[in-house]
């Protein structure tokens, strides 16, 4: 288990943001965030973090899925692992399974699909269960 | 030709051969049958008479009179089988069944001319029997052969008399102890005897047919009366079926088709048109034909200002042709033509003095519409009327329903983010990642997280039970494996019962056939009946969960030993937002709504929920819902894009009353369907239904 994995929480709420940080950093992870899809892929750029943490549903519907397919469309980006997290549930589902399928590759249904608000544990316990197969 | 056209000419014929004509025949028909079964009685009285008359002394030629019951026998034998052949015979071949009737009485007449001649000739005792046979003849026959059989009699006996007289034929006397009864000998007495036999012939002939006359024009009256009112039957009929159509289906596609039909059928019509007028009274729309040919109505619009016909129509006349012309034709479409229409009748579609349309009847006859067709047009057009309102004022009040079912889920959409925050952040603090808590501090946070965990779920569940309601709450139907939905329900629950330390069992037998419905709904539902079971059942209860079968039905039994529902809130429970009084005091933070969604997805599936409870002691919901049936599971109904009638056995029929609960089958896309798997459930840590924090 890497405790100096580098997480990415792409996520428009900031009060999601500084929640989520304030408990991956006391795990000793280290936290970027990004506020939307463009901030996202830019921080992606800069450096690939270890795992993402994405809302799929962000200033607009589709948003998140939109990231989430371009960044499987890039090869350096395709093996990166996403948790997934929605305010959404049933919307999500309406979308899906064909986008989840092709986001997550085999994992739909998604263990790595989160319903918020989150039980911290299980994020936890979910994120390194990610991080301790790669 | 097509088929609908040969039936119409089938039907005219009929009609043709007018109706009195068919009673006078029917009529005919049964007598010549009753004459055939009355000869049966002929011969053996014959023979009888023969015996008693042997015994009583009397001397004649009995070899030749049996000969003729022998005679009467045979030819009555043929007769009968020719009755039977007759019998299926339809009414349109009068001519045979007067030459039956001729033939009858033809043979009759030989036969009674030789009973007469074997018993002692023109003094035969048996000439009074042609009393009878005139009487049949005249019922049978028409007045003119009646009177012609008549003569024939008469002039019959009086050549037999002359013929025996004169001796050109042999005389068969009828001879009483050596003495003859003759009258032969004395032709005085002879002739005078004839001329009152003539004349109680000619009288009874008279009479009978007088008699008859009479009687054929009571027949014919009560034939025309009862048969105008087995018509008036019959549009009654229509006019009903018209009500209940309309009564029983919302929507126009639903209920024009079956009108129009209903409408068509009675009237003896090729189509019935339904137009209707736009909203700003300048184009007529066809808004159902039914039994005219389809490149005749679609889009077609009739501009109103362009066809005066049209707009004489609209104004309230009444427009009726028995022989329409050319001209007219074209103002209502060049197909009429091609179908051969020769009378129309439109009649005003009026709501409240307001016109809204032009119902038209279209006949391949000429002159077929009378004054009573068009009274009939036009209270069929009231209904019709009725129909058209009834349908756009359900469309309104769906429209209603709709914009009020969007407007509330978009409310409760954007209330979860906002919540889904707020949740982080209390947990953030409770778990001590700001620092450690004193217990004060621990405490209320216990308490808003409960309560904004409360919050969540009633938006949840308002969501769900709004959605449910409305257009995106569509069901989709398909076979559900019972043994899957008790064995994820099973998962769900086996934990926190067992953290509450109450014992919770599932029972699926092994034979069930599957459930017809909605898996993601029925577990839903199941969902919500386990959680209240467990949430209201103390420690050291039970809860159990039973699958079985009834005559038509799968029924689920959800059984606790919690404290029971008060016999005062028994008829509430299912109500949205209600809460017992001692549910509130267990859990003081429930929705209320979790049984709501319950009864709506018991509803949607149309099975049935029964309840039954003691306060303190404990809790049994039964649960019925409909089993797959092979016919069921291939039309078994997925998503319609755009209103088509659906059809096959699910035909839901939403009564006048429950417009909060209008499910609608005839609309557009629906819920997929939930998916869930038990591993994601507990991914997610929420279970709908139940309060979160309440156990851990």
């Amino acid at each position: 288990m890497n405790k100096k994995a580098e997480i990415l929480v792409v996520d428009d709420d900031p009060d999601i943001q500084d929640s989520l940080r304030i408990i991956l950093e006391s795990n000793e992870y280290e936290v970027r965030t990004a506020a939307n899809g463009r901030e996202a892929m830019e921080e992606l750029e800069i450096r690939l973090p270890d795992l993402m943490i994405l809302d799929i549903m962000m200033a607009t519907d589709t948003e998140g899925f939109d990231l989430a397919f371009k960044l499987r469309e890039k090869p350096e980006f395709k093996n990166l692992p996403i948790v997934i997290l929605t305010a959404f549930l049933n919307k999500v589902r309406e979308e899906g399974p064909g986008k989840f399928e092709y986001i997550l590759g085999e994992q739909w249904p998604a263990h790595w699909l989160l319903e918020k608000p989150v039980d911290s544990k299980k994020l936890l316990a979910k994120i390194e269960g990610i991080l301790g197969e790669s | 030709m097509d088929a609908t056209s040969m039936e119409t000419r089938e039907r005219c014929l009929a009609e043709d051969l007018s109706r009195r004509k068919r009673v006078i025949l029917r009529e005919l028909k049964e007598r010549s049958f009753w004459f055939v079964r009355l000869r049966w009685w002929v011969p053996p009285s014959i023979v009888a008479g023969v015996l008693v008359a042997r015994l009583m002394g009397f001397e004649f030629a009995v070899v030749q009179l049996l000969l003729v019951a022998a005679f009467v026998l045979a030819y009555n034998i043929v007769f009968y089988m020719l009755s039977r052949a007759f019998k299926e015979e339809p009414l349109r071949e009068e001519r045979r069944f007067y030459r039956f009737a001729y033939e009858q009485v033809a043979l009759d007449y030989a036969a009674m001319f030789l009973l007469i001649h074997f018993t002692g000739g023109a003094a035969s005792p048996l000439i009074f029997f042609f009393i009878f046979h005139i009487i049949f003849a005249s019922i049978l026959l028409p007045p003119r052969s009646a009177y012609g059989f008549s003569a024939l009699v008469v002039a019959g006996m009086g050549t037999v008399a002359l013929a025996e007289y004169l001796g050109w034929i042999p005389h068969h006397p009828l001879l009483f102890q050596g003495r003859s009864t003759d009258l032969a000998q004395q032709p005085l007495h002879m002739v005078v005897a004839l001329g009152f036999f003539a004349a109680s012939v000619f009288i009874s002939a008279f009479s009978t047919t007088a008699i008859m006359r009479m009687l054929r024009r009571r027949i014919r009256d009560l034939g025309a009366l009862s048969e105008s009112v087995s018509i008036l039957n019959e549009r009654l009929h229509a006019l009903f079926s018209m009500i209940e159509a309309i009564g029983s289906a919302q929507y126009l596609e639903q209920v024009l088709p079956v009108v129009t039909g209903e409408l068509g059928n009675v009237m003896e019509v090729k189509g019935i048109s339904v137009k209707l007028l736009s909203g700003d009274g300048r184009f007529l729309r066809y808004a159902a034909a039914y039994g005219l040919p389809e490149e005749f109505t679609g889009e077609k619009e009739v501009e109103v200002d362009k066809s005066p016909l049209n707009r004489r129509i609209i104004e309230g006349e009444p427009y009726v042709t028995g022989q329409v012309t050319k001209k007219e034709l074209f103002q209502f479409g060049e197909a009429l033509a091609a179908a051969q229409i020769r009378s129309v009748l439109f009649v005003p579609l009026t709501v409240e003095d307001r016109v809204i349309g032009i119902l038209g009847a279209y006949c391949v006859r000429p002159d077929r519409f009378s004054t009573e067709d068009v009274d009939f047009f036009r209270m069929a057009a009231g209904l019709v009327a009725i129909a058209l309102e009834s349908a756009r004022a359900y469309e309104a009040i769906e429209q209603l329903i709709e914009e009020r079912s969007w407007y509330m889920m978009r409310v409760t959409h954007n209330l979860r983010a906002p919540l889904a925050a707020m949740l982080s952040m209390i947990e953030l603090v409770r778990g001590g990642y700001l620092g450690e808590l004193n217990d004060e501090q621990r405490e209320y946070l216990r308490r808003l997280d409960r309560r904004s965990r409360t919050m969540l779920s009633m938006v949840n569940e308002l969501m769900t039970l709004v959605e449910s309601r409305s257009e995106k709450g569509k069901i989709v139907r398909g076979p559900v494996d019972p043994v899957m939905i008790g064995n994820r329900i099973r998962r769900t629950f086996e934990d926190e019962a067992k953290e509450k330390r109450v014992d919770f069992k599932v029972v699926v037998p092994e034979d069930l056939p599957p459930i017809h419905g909605d898996a993601g709904m029925i577990e839903q539902m199941l969902e919500n009946l386990v959680s209240n079971a467990i949430k209201y059942t103390p420690a050291e209860g039970y809860v159990c969960v039973n699958f079985g079968r009834a005559t038509q039905t799968v029924c689920i039994e959800v059984s606790d030993t919690g404290i029971g529902i008060p016999q005062a809130d028994r008829s509430k429970i299912f109500d949205d937002f209600f809460r017992a009084e001692n549910a509130r005091i267990v859990e003081g933070h429930g929705t209320g709504l979790g049984l709501a969604i319950v009864r709506e997805i018991v509803d949607k599936h149309g099975g049935r929920i029964l309840v039954e409870s003691e306060e303190s002691l404990g809790t049994i919901v039964v649960v019925h819902l409909p089993i797959t049936r092979q016919e069921a599971v291939d039309s078994s109904q997925i998503i319609t894009q755009g209103r088509a009638n659906q059809s096959g056995n699910e035909k839901e029929k939403p009564k006048a009353g429950h417009l909060a609960r209008m499910s609608n089958p005839f609309r557009r896309v629906g819920r997929k369907g939930m998916f869930r798997s038990p591993d994601e459930g507990a991914a997610a840590g929420f279970v709908w239904g139940l309060p979160q924090g309440a156990f851990g």
